[in-house]
């Protein structure tokens, strides 16, 4: 029995220290300041956010560290960041400056050994490992490099080491569901939430209330939206609202 | 007069988040390694680290006398998550060292297929602090069975959320990681003669 209940993650894209929206890294649109933003999905009700490639680039790291201390400051929900995160260096100073946790994607794949150095260093709950995954003809196919790189591997494998090797969530992004408003993969994410030891944050295709209630009650722990959230089609306490109405606990 | 509240640094992380929810609070908060001979009106253990280096590093900078002074003198006190662990006996994610037993019990791991065990709960408590709020849990172990406990929840197991002796608290969830009914309960522990009063002018952005 767990009294764990259904979290919503709301992610932020962040470039040059701005939410953005885009659709596939084009037409990149200017959402606002981070930190408000950040502020009013807290009043909202989201559960907890992401922050993605707010790190993407070296030279901009100490602009991205002060970002982070700032989210840190002014945030009184936990926060992952992730993207362009290479080392355990990075790793760590992402973490020390504020950030509860890290997001692994590229990185994990080539060096599957920062997984264990992080969670050895912080401790497994900071670190979530992101696996974009792609339903393709002959099976399941997973992607590095902002989905632009296949990986030579069986995926279930992979899933079955990030969590041997200490993280503490994966997410879980459906590559064929991205952008499409189907709904997330329920399927494929209640297989692997039934196969690892770790909590799964399904990801991709959310675009109603009721993809959320389809996949909490098909396994998902939680569940990561942006576009429906960003363009104001919906408000995160009336996804929630509508969870508990249909006899899903949510916090509200 | 504002208050000043005493963060114990035990060197196993940030406290970004749990300065800022004590400065929403009001408080004006130092962050200190080792004791010193200032008045403070609260204080807090954070919630970071293994059960052993945060108890070595406590016991070697004399926070253990100092923390068993203060609670004889009615200071409210607020353990978090490993800080609150490490006033119960033992823990088996460091079984060799030995806690500072205020409590009678132990940390143990947690009994559920998914470990660590994150996000949010419901407290079951009739302490009206805690009874019903919902709060941010990270954690593999927890202390299953506290003859002074005030609130519990479940995951695998019914295990002990919190703890309460005089002014001195331990929780096993994050407060400054959950959202406006975290800050509630800090308001509640660290400022008992406010009756928990949030100043509204720094609390009105969460």
């Amino acid at each position: 029995m767990s009294s764990l209940l259904p979290r919503i993650i709301l992610c932020l894209d962040v470039k040059d220290g701005r939410v953005v929206k885009g659709t596939n890294f084009v037409n990149l649109r200017d959402m606002g300041d981070p930190v408000e933003l950040a502020i009013e999905y807290e009043k909202q009700g989201a559960d907890e956010l992401v922050f993605l490639d707010i790190s993407a680039s070296n030279e901009k790291r100490p602009t991205a560290l002060k970002l982070v201390t700032d989210i840190a400051s002014h945030l009184s929900i936990p926060f992952t960041v992730g993207g362009g995160l290479k080392k355990l260096d990075d790793v760590k100073a992402f973490l020390d400056a504020g950030a509860d946790k890290v997001a692994l994607n590229t990185t994990a794949v080539l060096d599957p050994d920062i997984i264990d150095q992080t969670a050895k260093a912080y401790g497994s709950q900071c670190v979530v490992v992101a696996i974009d995954v792609n339903q393709e003809d002959e099976g399941l196919n997973y992607y590095i490099n902002g989905g632009r790189k296949r990986v030579e591997g069986d995926f279930f494998n992979w899933t079955q080491q990030v969590a041997q090797r200490g993280a503490g969530e994966i997410l879980l992004t459906a590559m064929h569901r991205d952008g499409t408003g189907l709904g997330f993969d329920t399927e494929l994410t209640r297989k692997v939430s039934e196969s690892v030891p770790v909590q799964v944050i399904a990801s991709g295709g959310a675009k109603t209330e009721q993809h959320f209630l389809t996949a909490f009650e098909g396994g998902a722990d939680a569940c990561l939206a942006a576009g429906m959230f960003h363009s104001g089609d919906y408000q995160v306490d009336q996804v929630k609202q509508f969870l508990q109405d249909q006899g899903l606990k949510v916090r509200l | 007069m504002t208050k000043k509240l005493l963060i114990i640094d035990t060197l196993a992380g940030n406290l970004f988040s749990l300065q800022a929810a004590a400065q929403r609070l009001g408080f004006e908060v130092d962050i200190c390694q080792s004791p010193n001979d200032i008045i403070y009106d609260a204080l807090v253990i954070p919630g970071q680290g293994r059960f052993a280096s945060v108890v070595n590093q406590l016991k070697k900078q004399g926070w253990d006398s100092y923390l068993k002074n203060a609670h004889e003198h009615g200071l409210p006190m607020l353990g978090i998550c490993v800080g609150m662990q490490i006033f119960f006996e033992a823990s088996d994610e460091d079984p060799e060292v030995t806690g500072f037993a205020w409590f009678k019990g132990k940390a143990k791991a947690l009994d559920f297929p998914k470990k660590p065990m994150v996000g949010w709960a419901e407290l079951d408590s009739r302490d009206s602090i805690f009874a019903g709020k919902i709060v941010y849990f990270v954690n593999s172990f927890a202390v299953d069975q506290a003859d002074e406990s005030v609130a519990t929840t479940e995951y695998g197991q019914n295990f002990c959320a919190a703890v309460k002796r005089g002014a001195f608290y331990g929780v096993q969830f994050h407060p400054e990681k959950s959202s406006q009914a975290g800050l509630q309960m800090m308001a509640n522990i660290l400022l008992p003669e406010n009756q928990g009063e949030l100043k509204s002018e720094e609390n009105n952005h969460v």
